[in-house]
């Protein structure tokens, strides 16, 4: 383990010599220039909201805006810690988050309900967010500390710290979120060297599991409604009333970013995006905004910038010098794909409706700062590479 | 790194290659493929009108205060189509955010006064904060919505509620009413005026909606802008006669009125124990008496308004519609039915100048009680008044003077069955036994004669026998008659309004105008500020007083308050303004007295006709005087403190 006396002469050299010479400028500028085409898209999708809500046509950019702030200088923290500290504090990090989580569930559970946030003076604070990238520092550590000897036992071990996470967030029915950090951890171990076997059996009792899930009924309604819908799609014969609210979204959603066309109506022009057509349109469905305002031309572009950060994060996996490094990246490029995959799919309707938010795009807070931490943690692999 | 992690890490790229280039390949379809044509207008358009209520205008006092109005508040609304299960849970989460009850929630969710097709409103009046956690995390919150509504408010909520009436959605009416009121525009959820001034005037305030035409495709979704808008009109602002001081001085003395029968002896019942007075309601007016504009219409007992906003709750349902809870929603002003008792005896004065049976100045011997074909029927208290004209028979309120009245036209009628029915006609000349016309509707009531008991005879009897024997006009009913028991029945406002007519001959030489009371002053666009209609006062009927007669009744009255001997001498002793006035108490078959007063003031040139009546509440000195002597001070004297209720007046009667 290292020490902690012997960091700071190695961190102040690490600063002088790496920290800007050695910094990946693609990776750190596409967060940025995403978020802030997140924030234009935001106002553009918030005016019918706030206008109805007698908000101020801002209210959702400027708190937007400060999350973004907040979550560069988060990343710039974490860009600045030595990520071996990091590494061998995996358990530190994650006990810590467990008790939040936790936390949640139980304050929720007084009144039958189960709200996944802490209300921060005007904020909301949600740890899910955080626990995606605990997951993936956690699975990493305790991979790095066993690499190369990844018996049946400590696999299960691994199954287990990501387990008893998504165990938590499911029962805050962020059913969502937890399958976006299933989708993490199962990625990292992969890399982590899963043998071939321990991969078959683990798909086969992830089927049961779900299937269990659903005959016993532990999924609720509206979350199978969601679910089974995108698998059946063919509502034109019904009228909007006979439609189920899954239903009306998903047409109200592939609507908008239908009448977008090759050029977009133009920012600001989109009938449907305009009259708040589409709900929950400046959180999950930002990306409808895009498609009818920006059309084709934005929609490609703003996948385009997903793609290259994909490809930086793939980049630095497959060139880091350090194994931890390399499943850190795995985990963040796996995190970040599966929600844009999962959020611009449902939008266009092959995949189903969840409450998983476009990173960097989405409005909310918590997933915004968390996605800037992970930019920073796998920026420091990177780094580290040369010195 | 091993080979064979370079090889899964390059595995992973290929994975992600695959899930960006679908994206893509779907973007494509979406925006410029096959499934181009969701976004873009389809040939066959509908259109569709999108209909919603324009706010309802407000109802306004004499002086300008608005009584009801509606204003904006932000409600939180939960979708119908949920699963119990789904519901209960999403009660839970939005109990945490609002810190409302659940089992509140709940009780607002399945209130049955809430349109089963919309959205239930669970919580009204959100604050701004909590409607924003609820807003960004629409995900945590499903079927949940915030929502804009006008709902109606009452600053003055708890005053004038029978009067003003309630609004109800059209949903909970039933379904033949629905439908015609379809044809007239309404649709399922809009609000309609349900009683009082908001039903009377429900075409005034209700206003015309806004029309909203727009394309729809096969699916009944909006395509491109509105193509018409209708923006409808706000509905027009109606202004009463009603002065919400006095009405509020009116509530607040009938309640303390009540209160204080409740703590006071039952003496019809002494003989059998010991009750108190059970006081269950009552009802207070105020008429202007030159144009039957209503000042103040109070009952009791009453309830904020505000319970119904929204959707009233099943407790604050129950609370109105149990039998203990008297009835708060009967406006007993014009709908309740009591026998008038001595307050009547206006009539047979009258009656007895009118056609010449008795005159005013002549004197009668009151031994205490009359006796006649084997029944005797005495004076309260068994008073022995001696001999009494009609000034003192008034004041001293002789039972006997105006039984001997009654058994006098009863005689007369054996000869001229027409004269015979002079109480009878005066009573209609005086707008008993008819509607008064008022807005809101009223009762009939009831003035009993020989036509009257035929009929009633025929409805309620088998055998010709029975019949025949039933429909005998006795003398006891025309000696009840004239004293306002037995089958006499009026409405409080047609006793006042009879008042009013006598009060303003005495300001006209005996020339008295029966106007038709009413409630609404004028009719105002809220957009222009422009009246659109006032109210003319219309009269009803004339009765002409000759002038001595006149002047003979009013010094009785007068006497009622001012003469020691007066029945509501102590009630009014040291008011400093002139009353004249009549104490009434009639005796109700199994229950306790109903206790009236019936006045007007100032004496010599009056200007307001003021009634009390409450239902099991003793003599009529004791408490409907009291009751009236604190309305009137609030109108004399708005400054000063109201007289308190005695507690126990000494030697109270009639």
């Amino acid at each position: 383990m290292t020490t902690l006396a012997a960091s700071p002469s190695r961190r102040r050299a690490a600063s002088a010599t790496s920290f800007l010479a050695h910094v990946d400028v693609a990776l750190l500028a596409l967060p940025l220039a995403i978020s802030a085409l997140g924030l234009v898209m935001i106002f553009d999708a918030s005016r019918y909201e706030t206008a109805r809500g007698g908000l101020s046509r801002l209210y959702y950019v400027e708190r937007q805006g400060a999350a973004v702030a907040i979550g560069v200088i988060a990343m710039t923290i974490v860009m600045a810690i030595d990520y071996r500290r990091i590494r061998d504090a995996w358990g530190l990090v994650y006990f810590a988050i467990l008790p939040l989580l936790a936390g949640v569930v139980v304050l929720g559970r007084n009144h039958n309900g189960a709200q996944a946030w802490f209300q921060v003076g005007p904020f909301q604070f949600q740890p899910s967010e955080i626990a995606k990238i605990v997951v993936i520092l956690a699975i990493a550590g305790y991979c790095h500390q066993h690499r190369g000897d990844l018996d049946a036992w400590r696999v299960a071990v691994a199954i287990g710290l990501a387990g008893l996470v998504m165990a938590i967030v499911y029962a805050q029915h962020d059913l969502g979120t937890m399958l976006v950090i299933m989708v993490c951890a199962a990625a990292v171990l992969v890399i982590a060297g899963l043998k071939p076997v321990h991969i078959v059996v683990l798909l086969l009792l992830g089927a049961s599991l779900v299937g269990a899930a659903v005959v016993t009924g532990k999924v609720q309604a509206y979350q199978l409604d969601r679910l089974t819908n995108f698998a059946n799609q063919s509502t034109s014969h019904l009228s909007a009333h006979d439609q189920t609210p899954t239903q009306l979204n998903l047409s109200a959603s592939k609507a908008a970013i239908s009448s977008g066309g090759f050029g977009g109506a133009g920012f600001g022009q989109g009938l449907r995006t305009k009259n708040g057509f589409v709900p929950e349109q400046h959180t999950d469905f930002i990306f409808t905004a895009v498609g009818e305002d920006l059309g084709f031309v934005g929609g490609a572009a703003l996948l385009l910038l997903y793609s290259l950060l994909a490809w930086r994060l793939w980049r630095i996996a497959l060139l880091s010098s350090d194994f931890f490094g390399t499943l850190v990246a795995i985990g963040v490029l796996a995190m970040f794909a599966i929600q844009i995959f999962e959020n611009v799919g449902m939008t266009m309707g092959i995949m189903p409706i969840t409450g998983i938010p476009l990173p960097f795009m989405s409005y909310g807070g918590s997933a915004v700062i968390a996605s800037f931490v992970a930019v920073g943690l796998v920026r420091i692999e990177h780094a580290r590479r040369f010195s | 790194m091993s080979d064979n992690s370079r090889v899964r890490v390059s595995i992973v790229g290929v994975v992600i290659v695959a899930l960006f280039a679908s994206l893509f390949a779907r973007l494509w379809f979406l925006q410029m493929g096959p499934e181009q044509k969701l976004g873009q207008p389809v040939s066959s358009l509908g259109t569709r009108v999108i209909q919603t209520e324009s706010p309802r205008g407000e109802i306004l006092d004499r002086n300008g205060k608005v009584l009801a109005q509606d204003v904006a508040a932000w409600a939180v609304t939960v979708d119908r189509n949920l699963s119990e299960k789904a519901r209960d849970r999403v009660l839970g989460q939005l109990s945490e955010v609002l810190g409302i009850k659940e089992t509140t929630l709940l009780a607002n969710y399945e209130s049955n006064r809430q349109s089963p097709l919309m959205p239930a409103v669970v919580a009204l009046r959100v604050p701004l904060a909590q409607q924003l956690a609820i807003r960004e995390h629409r995900e945590a919150y499903p079927g949940v919505n915030v929502t804009e509504l006008t709902i109606r408010a009452y600053p003055y909520d708890g005053l004038a509620s029978q009067l003003l009436g309630y609004v109800g959605g059209v949903d909970a009416l039933d379904p033949k009413t629905f439908k015609q009121l379809e044809a007239k525009g309404y649709q399922t959820g809009d609000l309609i005026g349900r009683s009082g001034v908001e039903a009377a005037y429900e075409s005034q305030l209700r206003g015309t909606p806004r029309k909203v035409t727009v394309q729809v495709d096969p699916t009944g979704r909006q395509v491109g802008a509105p193509i018409n808008i209708d923006p409808g009109t706000v509905g027009n602002n109606v202004r009463l006669t009603i002065d919400i001081r006095v009405q509020r001085a009116a509530e607040r003395a009938l309640a303390e009125g009540i209160l204080a029968a409740r703590n006071e002896q039952d003496i019809t019942t002494a003989k059998t124990g010991y009750t108190k007075l059970k006081a269950t309601g009552g009802s207070v007016v105020v008429l202007d008496v030159h144009n039957g504009s209503v000042l103040a219409m109070a009952d009791y007992p009453t309830y904020p308004l505000s319970w119904w906003v929204g959707g009233i709750s099943t407790d604050h349902y129950t609370q109105l519609s149990n039998a203990a809870a008297q009835n708060p929603l009967l406006n007993r002003a014009t709908d309740g039915q009591y026998a008038p008792g001595s307050t009547f005896k206006l009539v047979p004065a009258l009656a007895l100048n009118q056609y010449n049976v008795f005159g005013a100045s002549n004197y009668y011997d009151d031994k205490g009680s009359l006796s006649f074909g084997g029944s005797t029927f005495k004076n309260d208290n068994n008073t022995v008044n001696g001999p009494v004209n009609l000034q003192k028979a008034l004041t001293v309120s002789s039972d006997v003077y105006f039984y001997q009245a009654g058994l006098d036209f009863w005689n007369i009628g054996n000869v001229d069955p027409n004269r015979g029915l002079g109480i009878q006609h005066m009573a209609a000349d005086l707008g008993f036994g008819k509607t008064t016309g008022i807005e809101v509707g009223d009762a009939v009531g009831r003035i009993p004669d020989p036509a009257w008991r035929t009929a009633y005879a025929k409805a309620n009897y088998k055998t010709a026998e029975e019949v025949r024997q039933n429909s005998i006009w006795y003398p006891k009913d025309n000696i009840f008659a004239a004293v306002g028991q037995g089958d006499d029945f009026v409405t409080p406002l047609q006793l006042v309004n009879a008042y009013a007519c006598f009060a303003n001959a005495t300001a006209n030489g005996g020339r008295g105008t029966l106007w038709t009371p009413h409630l609404g002053q004028s009719v105002s666009n809220p957009v222009t500020r422009k009246t659109v209609e006032t109210y003319t006062p219309k009269p009803i009927g004339n009765v002409t007083i000759d002038p001595y007669v006149l002047s003979q009744i009013s010094a009785g009255f007068n006497g009622v308050i001012s003469d020691p001997k007066g029945t509501a001498y102590e009630a009014f002793k040291g008011l400093p303004v002139a009353v004249a006035g009549k104490t009434g108490t009639a005796q109700i078959p199994g229950k306790g007295p109903t206790s009236l007063f019936a006045s007007y003031f100032p004496i010599d040139n009056p200007q307001y006709a003021v009634i009390a009546v409450v239902e099991q509440a003793g003599h009529g000195a004791q408490i409907a005087a009291p009751i009236v002597r604190q309305v009137i001070e609030s109108i004399t004297s708005p400054n000063l403190p109201p007289t308190p209720i005695p507690t126990v007046v000494p030697g109270a009667k009639d």
